[in-house]
C-alpha cells in the first residue's frame, strides 16, 4: 500500500464518500459535522453542520452537485455543496441511520437503519417510495447494485440479504406509469411486497454483519462481520452461496469492499488494521496497521485507484499500488511498460509500438526501467511489498517485432532492489543486502563494490552512480570505486539528468534540488504538493510536475507555475512548448505549455538581452509581477523598458543611474521631491547641468549659488547675487559677493544693513580709501568709535576660475549594455568593480601557480613503483626474465595483403599498397605500359586505403582498413572500401563539358583523361554499371580525340590552299566525333563556315542540315538557313578533300586521317581509339598510358567479370 | 602500477586523462594533486609522486613540449624520470636517435622505430595493464589480431573496466572489424561522454565510422577533431581518407595532404607515402611501349 495521505482532525470518522471527478472526499463525523476535504492538498474545503449527533451515512451524487447524509438523529438530509446548504430533510426512520446511498441512475436514495428497515426514497418528490422489511435486527448497511435492480443489505441479525427491486422500478419508472405516492408505512404494507422482495438470504456469519457490497461486474458479494471474518458470496438467478472466507482480522470487521478493477478485496476492522486480500487465493496480501485507531469505514473512488478509510481520529486516503509508469527516454524514443508489454514511442512520428512482451509471473507492476541504447537492452525492476523479494529482469529487445503480437524474449531474472546501466556492457545492481554488484550482459557478477551505506541507486552517466542514503546523495565512480561528491537532500525519489548530463535534478517528495555534474547544489526548491516527475527542455530549463501543476525551474533557482493539471502526469520529454508525458493509464499524451515566462527569465539570467527585448516587444508579459521580479533580481534597466508609469520609471531610472530617463520622468512629474532626488543623483555623477536645473526647479538658491561657485560660472554667480538682492536675502547676497570677491558690493551690503563699522573695515582693509573716508565721516565720533584697521590684514579674494566648467564631468566610458543601448542612455561605471575583481582573480591564480611550483622539486625516490613498461626492463633478449625464453611473434597477415589475395581488380591492389601487382594487372587488363600519368591516381588511392587511430600516447598510430564488405567478410574475405564511385566520375564529366563549352580545350582534355584513367580503378556491382563504365570511356575518348585534333588544327598554318584544305578536313572529321549536341552545334558551325569559305557548298550544305537537325538557338538557326540557301544555289564542291561524309570511317587519333571501313586498324586496348597500323606498339595518344594494339584481357571493374 | 582491485588509485585522474589523450587535463590534474591531498589523503608517498611526475612529463612529451621535460628533469632526478627524459630526447631530435638507442645498449626497445621484436620482448616481462596495452598495440601493428585478443583477455581478467582495458578492447575490435566495430565505437563514445572528447577518442570514433563505411557520420566527428586542433596529423590523415570517400574534389584532399606535409614531415604516414612514391617511380621503369613515336 503506498501513497497515503493522513488527514487527522482528531475526530472519529464514520462515513466517507469520494467525489467522482474532483479531488474531494466527504467525511461524516461523530460530532455531527460533515467535512469536505481536498485530499490532494490536504485542505478542508467546507463544513456542513446540521445533524444532531453522529453522522454515519454519506454519499456524493454522481452527476448533480448533491450529497446525502443520514445520522443518529433519524434524519436523512440532502445537500447541495455548491449552494453550501441542506436542501431538504427526509423523515421516516425511527432509529439511527447507518448508511445512505444514491442510486446511480434513478432519483433514489437507499437508507439502512437501526429500526430494522431499509427505505428507498425519491429525492425529486422527496418521499419514501419503498420500505424493505425483513431483517430482525439493526440494518448496518444497504447498497444498490451498480447495474441491476438489486439491493444488498447487512444486518446484526447475522444475515446478508439480497433484494429484488425490479417491481419498484417498473412501477415508478416505466413509461406512462403514474408515480404512486406511497405515504407512510401503511402504504408500504399494501404495495411493498410486490415492489421489493427478498431474493436471497445469505447465512454464514455467526455474528452481526456490518457491511455488504456487490462486486462491480461479477455476481459476487463481500461481507464483513463481527465474527472477524470477511466472506465472499456468489449468486445466480435462483440461489446464492458462500464462496470463501478470509480470516485474519482479530476484531470486528467494520467494512469490506471489492477493488474496482483488480482481483482484490479490502477490509478494515476494529483491530486497527486495513487488510488487502487476494480474491482468487483468499490470502492476505498486505496489511496496514494504525497504533491506536479502530477503523470504521472504507470508501473506494469510483474511477481512480484510490481508497479512503475512516478511523477513530481521522482518515487516510491511499492507493494500493504505484501508478507511476516505468519509462525511459533515449533520444527521440520513449520506452514504457504498459500492461505486460514494453512499448516504444517515437516522439517525432508519434508512432507507438509494442516491442516485446514481458515475462509474466510477478504480481507487482514494474517499478523502474533502465534502457541501454548500445545493446538495445532494458532492465526492469520490480519492487515487492517485502523489499527483499524485489527482482529485476534483463531483456534484450528483439530487433524486429510485430507490434500486434510482439515476441516474448526470455529475460534474465535475479533478485535485487534496483538495477541500472553503468556502461554499454555493465549494469549495477543494488542487492537486498544493500551492496553493489556490477554485472555483465550475461547477468554474471563481474565485481562487487564496497559502497557507503546506500538505500537506492540511480543512473549518473557512464561509469557513475548516484547512491542515496538516509540524508543525502553521493556521486560514486564505479570504476575507481570512490565517492566523488555528496550533497545533502533527504529521500530523493527520482533523478533526472539533462540531455548533456551537465545538470541533474534530484526529486524528493516535497523538494527539488538542481545540481551540476559535480553534484554541487545550484538551487533548492520546496514544494507543498508532491513532486511527481520532470524533464529538461533543450534550453536547460527543468520542467517538472507536481500532483496538480506543471512548473519550471531555472538552475538559478527561479521557479514558477506554468499550468495546472487535473490529474497527475509523468513528464517524459519537453520540446519547445510541448510537454510529452504519460498519464496514470500509461497513455502517452502531449500537453501544450506557454514557455514565455521561463524563457524570459532564462534569457535574463543568461544576459541575452536581445531575446529579452524581443520578448518584451512581442509577448504579452508586462505586469507588476514581472517588474517587481526584475527589480528584485537586479535588472532595473530591463524593468525600465517595461514601465510606462512615470513615477516607477523615475525611481527605476535612478536605481540604474540613468539620468536622462530620470530627467524625462522628472519633467513629466514635476514634483519637488523628484527634483531633489534627481539633483542628488546627478550631483554624484557630476552631471551638473541637470543639477543646475534641479536646483532651479526647486528654487534652492543657496545650493545653486554654491554650484555656480564650484563650477566657476561667475556670470551666473553674479546673477544669483542680483536675485538675492531682489529677494532681499541679505546673507545670500553677501555670500555671493564674497564668492565673487566683489568688495565694493560687500561694503554696500554692509552699509545698507547698518553694519557701518564692518563696512568701514572692509573698505579700509581692501584699500577702498574713498569709500572708507566717506564711511568714516558718517561715524558719530561721540557715540561710535572708528574701528582699528588691522595693519596685517591681507587681501581676501577668491581665486579666479582657471577654466569655467560648463560641461559635465567626464564619465568612464562603459560599453553600453543592450538595454542601455536600446533605451539610449548612459550606464553607470560598474565596469570599474569588475575590473578589480578580474585583477584579484589573476593574483590568486598567480599565487596558486607559485604553490604548484614549490611542490615540484627536491624529492628523492629510491624505489620504482610505476616505471613505464618500455623502460622498465633489465636486458635485451629474454635476459633475466623468469618465465623462460620469449619468442617474438612473426608478422601476421594484414588486411591489405588479404585484399590482394581476394581480388583481381587493380584498385584493390593499389589500396593495399601493392603497386607492383596493381601495375601488372593494369598492364595485362588494359595494356598500360607508361605509368607516369597514373602516379597521382595511385598515390591518392593509396592514401584513402587506411585510416588511423591513436593507441597509447606518443606511440605511432594504429591503422585501420575500411572494407567495403565489412559486414560479412569475416577475417579473411575482406575487400577494401574503394572510395571512387562511377557516379562521381559521371558527375565530373559535367565539369569537362563546361570547360569544352568555354573553349578551354587543353584543360578539358586533361580532365577527360583523368576520368578515363580512373575508370579502370572503379569497382562496380552489376552489368549495367559495367556497361556504363565502358560508355564513360567512349565518351572521354571521343572528346579527347576531337579536342586534341581541334587544338592541333588551330596551330596549323593556313596560308596555302593545301593547308586550308587540311584545316577543313580536320574540321570535318571533328563533326564525326560523338559529342553532346551543344558541342556538336559549335563544331558543325565551325566546319560549315570553313567549308563555305572554301566554296565547298555541297559538303557545307550537309553540315548545315545536320546543324539544323540539332535544333540550335533561333538566331543560329536563322543564319544557318541563310547559308544553306546560299549553298543550295550552287550545290557543288570547289575542291576535292579527303572527306566522304557518306562513307563510314574511324579517325586515326595520331595522324587525324580517316580510316575507312575495311582498312586495317589498330586500337588502344583501354580507350578503343583507332590508329593506322603504323602506330602499333606506340603509346596511345588518347590515354597516354596504353600501348596501341596490345593484346590484353580487357577492362575489369567488377568481380562479376571473373566468373 | 596496475590498478589493484579494491584500491582507490589516487592518480586515477592523472592517468586516465593521459590515456584518453587529454594531455592538458593530465598536466592540470598532476599539478593540482598535492593540494588535493591536503584534505583528502595523507600526502602521497614519494613513489606516487614520482609516478605522478612521470605522467606529467609524458603528457608534455605527448604535446611535443620536449623542452619542458628536458629542462625540468635534472641529473639528480630519480631514474624513472631519467628514462622519460631519454625518451623526450629521443623524440625531440631525429639525428640523435641512433645514438640514444645505442646509448641504451640496445636494451630499451622503444617501439617507435618498428623495432617490434625487441619491444615485444621487453614488454613481455611487464605485467601491468600498460605493458599489456602496449603489447596489444605492437601486436596489432604486426597484424597479429589473434595474439592481441589473447593479450586482451589477460587484461580483461586483471581489470576489465580499467580505461586502458577498454581502450585496448576498442583497438582490437577495430582490427577484428565486422560487428565489433560498433562496440569499439561505443567505447570511444562512452569515454568522451564520461570524461571529455579528445582527439584520440574522436579519431577512434572516426576510424570506427569509416570502417563501417559511415562516411557522413565520420565527417561530423572529424570536423569536431579539426576544430580542436587544425593540424593534428592523425585527424588530417583521416580527412585525406574521408574526403576521397565522400567524393570531394581532389583539391580538398590535396589541401589536407599539404597541411600534413607542412607540419609533420616526419610522420610515419608521410614516410610511407614518400617510400611508396619512390617505389612507384622505380616500378614505372619496368614498363615501356614496344615502339616509340
Amino acid at each position: 500500500m503506498c501513497h497515503y495521505k493522513i488527514i487527522d482532525q482528531l475526530l472519529q470518522i464514520l462515513g466517507l464518500s469520494f467525489h467522482p471527478k474532483r479531488p474531494w472526499v466527504l467525511a461524516s463525523l461523530h460530532n455531527g459535522v460533515i467535512q469536505l476535504w481536498d485530499y490532494r492538498m490536504c485542505t478542508l474545503i467546507d463544513k456542513f453542520d446540521e445533524h444532531d449527533g453522529p453522522v454515519r451515512g454519506i454519499d456524493f451524487h454522481k452527476q448533480q452537485p448533491l450529497f446525502v447524509s443520514g445520522g443518529d438523529d433519524y434524519k436523512i438530509k440532502v445537500w447541495n455543496y455548491k449552494l453550501r446548504r441542506c436542501l431538504f430533510t427526509l423523515l421516516g426512520h425511527l432509529d439511527y441511520i447507518r448508511t445512505t446511498f444514491f442510486h446511480h441512475e434513478y432519483p433514489w436514495i437507499l437508507s439502512a437503519s437501526d429500526d430494522q428497515t431499509i427505505r428507498i426514497w425519491n429525492w425529486q418528490s422527496r418521499t419514501c417510495v419503498c420500505v424493505l422489511t425483513g431483517h430482525n435486527h439493526y440494518v448496518m448497511c444497504a447498497q444498490f447494485h451498480p447495474s441491476e435492480d438489486l439491493v444488498v443489505s447487512a444486518s446484526l441479525d447475522q444475515t446478508v440479504r439480497v433484494w429484488d427491486i425490479s417491481g419498484l422500478r417498473k412501477k415508478n419508472l416505466s413509461p406512462g406509469a403514474v408515480e404512486t405516492e406511497v405515504r407512510g408505512i401503511s402504504g408500504v404494507d399494501l404495495f411493498g411486497a410486490s415492489d421489493a422482495v427478498v431474493k436471497h438470504v445469505l447465512e454464514g456469519h455467526d455474528r452481526g454483519v456490518n457491511w455488504a457490497a456487490f462486486h462491480p461486474s461479477m455476481p459476487l458479494i463481500v461481507s464483513g462481520a463481527d465474527d472477524r471474518q470477511v466472506k465472499i458470496w456468489r449468486m445466480n438467478e435462483s440461489k446464492a452461496w458462500e464462496l470463501d472466507t478470509c480470516r485474519g482480522h482479530y476484531n470486528n470487521v467494520s467494512c469490506a469492499v471489492f477493488h474496482p478493477r483488480q482481483e482484490l478485496i479490502l477490509s478494515n476492522s476494529e483491530d486497527k488494521s486495513i487488510r488487502v486480500w487476494d480474491m482468487s487465493k483468499r490470502t492476505g496480501v498486505q496489511t496496514f496497521r494504525r497504533d491506536h485507531d479502530r477503523f470504521w469505514v472504507l470508501g473506494a473512488h469510483p474511477n481512480l485507484n484510490l481508497f479512503a478509510a475512516g478511523h477513530d481520529s481521522g482518515m487516510i486516503v491511499f492507493k494500493l499500488e504505484r501508478e507511476r509508469p516505468a519509462y525511459a527516454v533515449h533520444g527521440n524514443m520513449l520506452y514504457y511498460v504498459k500492461d505486460r508489454f514494453l512499448r516504444q514511442l517515437d516522439f517525432n512520428s508519434s508512432k507507438d509500438t509494442a516491442v516485446m512482451q514481458l515475462r509474466s509471473g510477478s504480481k507487482f507492476p514494474v517499478f523502474s526501467m533502465s534502457y541501454n541504447p548500445a545493446e538495445n537492452a532494458v532492465l526492469l525492476c520490480t519492487r515487492a511489498t517485502n523489499l527483499e523479494n524485489s527482482t529485476y529482469d534483463l531483456y534484450s529487445i528483439p530487433k524486429e517485432s510485430d507490434s500486434q503480437n510482439p515476441d516474448a524474449p526470455e529475460g534474465k531474472r535475479s533478485s535485487g532492489l534496483t538495477a541500472v546501466w553503468v556502461a554499454r556492457n555493465r549494469f549495477a545492481v543494488l542487492d537486498r543486502m544493500h551492496s553493489l554488484l556490477i554485472k555483465n550482459l550475461k547477468n554474471e557478477i563481474v565485481k562487487k563494490v564496497q559502497v557507503p551505506s546506500c538505500e537506492e541507486i540511480f543512473y549518473a552517466g557512464t561509469g557513475s552512480l548516484l547512491l542515496r542514503d538516509a540524508d543525502g546523495v553521493t556521486l560514486f565512480d564505479v570504476q575507481q570505486k570512490r565517492s566523488l561528491a555528496t550533497v545533502k537532500i533527504a529521500k530523493v525519489k527520482y533523478v533526472v539528468w539533462s540531455a548533456d548530463t551537465s545538470h541533474v535534478a534530484l526529486l524528493a517528495k516535497h523538494a527539488i534540488m538542481i545540481c551540476n555534474r559535480k553534484l554541487e547544489s545550484l538551487c533548492n526548491i520546496h514544494e507543498n504538493i508532491r513532486v511527481k516527475s520532470g524533464a529538461w527542455d533543450e534550453s536547460g530549463v527543468f520542467i517538472y510536475t507536481t500532483s496538480n501543476h506543471i512548473k519550471y525551474a531555472l538552475t538559478s533557482g527561479d521557479h514558477g507555475i506554468i499550468r495546472t493539471l487535473d490529474l497527475p502526469i509523468y513528464v517524459t520529454r519537453v520540446r519547445g512548448n510541448s510537454v510529452y508525458c504519460l498519464d496514470r493509464e500509461c497513455r502517452p499524451r502531449v500537453l501544450t505549455i506557454d514557455p514565455t515566462e521561463y524563457r524570459f527569465k532564462l534569457a535574463l539570467v543568461n544576459r541575452k538581452y536581445d531575446e529579452v527585448l524581443h520578448m518584451v516587444r512581442n509577448a504579452k508579459l508586462v505586469g507588476q509581477s514581472i517588474i517587481a521580479y526584475l527589480q528584485k533580481k537586479g535588472y532595473p534597466e530591463v524593468a525600465l523598458h517595461f514601465v510606462k508609469d512615470e513615477k516607477t520609471r523615475f525611481s527605476l531610472a535612478l536605481e540604474c543611474g540613468n539620468i536622462e530617463v530620470a530627467l524625462e520622468a522628472a519633467k513629466a512629474l514635476d514634483e519637488r521631491s523628484c527634483w531633489e532626488r534627481l539633483g542628488e543623483a546627478a550631483l554624484l555623477q557630476g552631471h551638473h547641468q541637470v543639477v543646475e536645473m534641479c536646483y532651479q526647479r526647486t528654487k534652492n538658491f543657496d545650493k545653486l549659488t554654491f554650484l555656480y561657485l564650484i563650477t566657476g560660472n561667475l556670470a551666473k554667480l553674479r546673477k544669483m547675487m542680483k536675485i538675492a538682492e531682489i529677494r532681499k536675502d541679505m546673507s545670500g547676497h553677501y555670500q555671493a559677493a564674497l564668492y565673487l570677491g566683489d568688495v565694493s558690493e560687500r561694503v554696500r551690503i554692509l552699509k545698507n544693513c547698518g553694519q557701518k563699522s564692518l563696512a568701514y573695515l572692509t573698505a579700509a582693509t581692501h584699500g577702498l580709501d574713498e569709500e572708507a573716508e566717506a564711511l568714516k565721516e558718517t561715524f558719530d565720533p561721540e557715540k561710535e568709535t572708528v574701528p582699528e584697521v588691522d595693519p596685517n590684514a591681507q587681501l581676501l579674494q577668491p581665486p579666479p576660475p582657471i577654466n569655467p566648467l560648463d560641461t559635465n564631468w567626464p564619465l568612464l566610458t562603459v560599453s553600453k549594455g543592450f538595454f542601455e543601448g536600446a533605451i539610449a542612455a548612459k550606464g553607470e561605471s560598474s565596469a570599474l568593480t569588475h575590473n578589480r575583481y578580474g585583477f584579484m582573480d589573476a593574483q590568486e591564480a598567480l599565487g596558486d601557480d607559485g604553490i604548484g611550483k614549490e611542490e615540484g622539486g627536491g624529492w628523492e625516490v629510491e624505489e620504482d613503483l610505476d616505471l613505464p613498461p618500455e623502460l622498465d626492463m633489465p636486458a635485451g633478449a629474454g635476459g633475466g626474465a623468469e618465465d623462460g625464453f620469449f619468442v617474438p611473434p612473426t608478422k601476421g597477415m594484414s588486411p591489405s595483403q588479404m585484399w590482394c589475395n581476394n581480388s583481381q581488380l587493380p584498385v584493390d591492389h593499389i589500396l593495399a599498397g601493392s603497386f607492383e601487382t596493381a601495375m601488372r594487372l593494369l598492364h595485362d587488363q588494359v595494356g598500360v605500359v607508361n605509368f607516369g600519368p597514373y602516379k597521382t591516381l595511385f598515390m591518392q588511392t593509396l592514401s584513402r586505403g587506411r585510416t588511423c587511430y591513436l593507441g597509447l600516447p606518443s606511440l605511432p598510430c594504429l591503422r585501420s582498413h575500411p572494407q567495403r564488405n565489412w559486414k560479412d567478410c569475416g577475417a579473411k574475405q575482406g575487400l577494401p572500401a574503394v572510395g571512387l564511385r562511377l557516379s562521381d566520375l559521371i558527375s565530373r564529366l559535367q565539369q569537362c563539358y563546361q570547360l569544352t563549352t568555354a573553349g578551354r580545350f587543353e584543360e578539358a582534355v586533361e580532365r577527360f583523361r583523368v576520368i578515363l584513367l580512373s575508370v579502370p580503378l572503379l569497382v562496380v556491382d552489376n552489368k549495367q554499371e559495367i556497361a556504363e563504365a565502358q560508355q564513360l570511356i567512349t565518351i572521354c575518348r571521343e572528346y579527347i580525340v576531337g579536342l586534341t585534333m581541334e587544338t592541333e588544327r588551330k596551330k596549323l598554318p593556313k596560308d596555302t590552299l593545301e593547308q586550308q584544305k587540311r584545316l577543313c578536313e580536320m574540321a570535318a572529321y571533328f563533326t564525326h566525333c560523338n559529342l553532346q549536341p551543344v558541342h556538336m552545334v559549335l563544331v558543325l558551325r565551325t566546319a560549315l563556315n570553313l567549308f563555305f569559305k572554301l566554296r565547298n557548298f555541297k559538303t557545307a550544305a550537309g553540315f548545315a542540315r545536320r546543324l539544323l537537325e540539332l535544333g540550335p538557338k533561333p538566331d543560329v538557326a536563322q543564319q544557318t538557313r541563310k547559308i544553306l540557301a546560299a549553298c543550295e544555289k550552287t550545290l557543288t564542291d570547289a575542291h576535292q578533300l579527303n572527306y566522304d561524309p557518306h562513307n563510314p570511317f574511324d579517325l586515326c587519333a595520331a595522324s587525324f586521317v580517316p580510316l575507312y571501313r575495311g582498312r586495317p586498324v589498330e586500337k588502344c586496348p583501354l580507350s578503343g581509339a583507332c590508329y593506322c597500323p603504323t602506330y602499333k606498339g606506340q603509346i596511345c595518344r588518347v590515354t597516354q598510358v596504353t600501348e596501341i594494339g596490345k593484346d590484353v584481357i580487357g577492362l575489369r571493374v567488377s568481380p562479376l567479370q571473373f566468373r | 602500477m596496475a590498478a589493484q582491485q579494491g584500491d582507490v588509485d589516487e592518480l586515477f585522474d592523472v592517468k586516465n586523462a593521459y590515456y584518453i589523450g587529454s594531455y592538458q587535463q593530465c598536466i592540470n590534474e598532476a599539478q593540482k594533486q598535492p593540494r588535493l591531498f591536503v584534505f583528502s589523503f595523507k600526502p602521497s608517498s614519494p613513489e606516487k609522486e614520482t609516478e605522478r611526475d612521470m605522467f606529467l612529463y609524458r603528457a608534455y612529451i605527448a604535446q611535443r613540449k620536449y623542452a619542458v621535460v628536458l629542462d625540468d628533469i635534472k641529473a639528480n632526478s630519480p631514474p624513472e624520470l631519467q628514462a622519460v627524459k631519454m625518451f623526450a630526447e629521443y623524440l625531440s631530435s631525429e639525428s640523435k636517435r641512433d645514438a640514444i638507442v645505442a646509448d641504451l645498449d640496445k636494451k630499451m626497445a622503444k617501439s617507435v622505430d618498428l623495432n617490434t621484436d625487441a619491444a615485444l620482448r621487453t614488454l613481455h616481462q611487464g605485467e601491468s595493464l600498460e605493458c599489456m596495452a602496449m603489447t596489444i598495440q605492437v601486436l596489432l601493428s604486426l597484424d597479429r589480431v589473434d595474439l592481441a585478443r589473447k593479450e586482451l583477455k589477460k587484461m580483461q581478467e586483471q581489470d576489465e573496466d580499467a580505461t586502458l582495458t577498454q581502450l585496448a578492447t576498442a583497438w582490437v575490435n577495430i582490427a577484428v572489424g565486422g560487428e565489433k566495430l560498433q562496440d569499439a565505437y561505443y567505447i570511444f563514445q562512452e569515454m568522451s561522454d564520461k570524461y571529455s572528447s579528445t582527439l584520440l577518442l574522436l579519431n577512434g570514433q572516426a576510424a570506427c565510422y569509416m570502417a563501417q563505411n559511415k562516411w557522413e557520420e565520420a565527417e561530423g566527428v572529424l570536423q569536431e577533431a579539426l576544430d580542436k586542433d587544425s593540424s593534428h596529423p592523425e585527424t588530417l590523415i583521416n580527412l585525406i581518407v574521408l574526403t576521397q570517400h565522400l567524393g570531394k574534389a581532389p583539391e580538398v584532399t590535396n589541401r589536407y595532404l599539404s597541411q600534413l606535409k607542412d607540419a609533420h614531415r616526419a610522420h610515419p604516414f608521410l614516410k610511407d607515402y614518400l617510400a611508396k612514391e619512390n617505389e612507384f617511380d622505380r616500378l614505372v621503369l619496368q614498363y615501356a611501349p614496344t615502339a616509340t613515336a
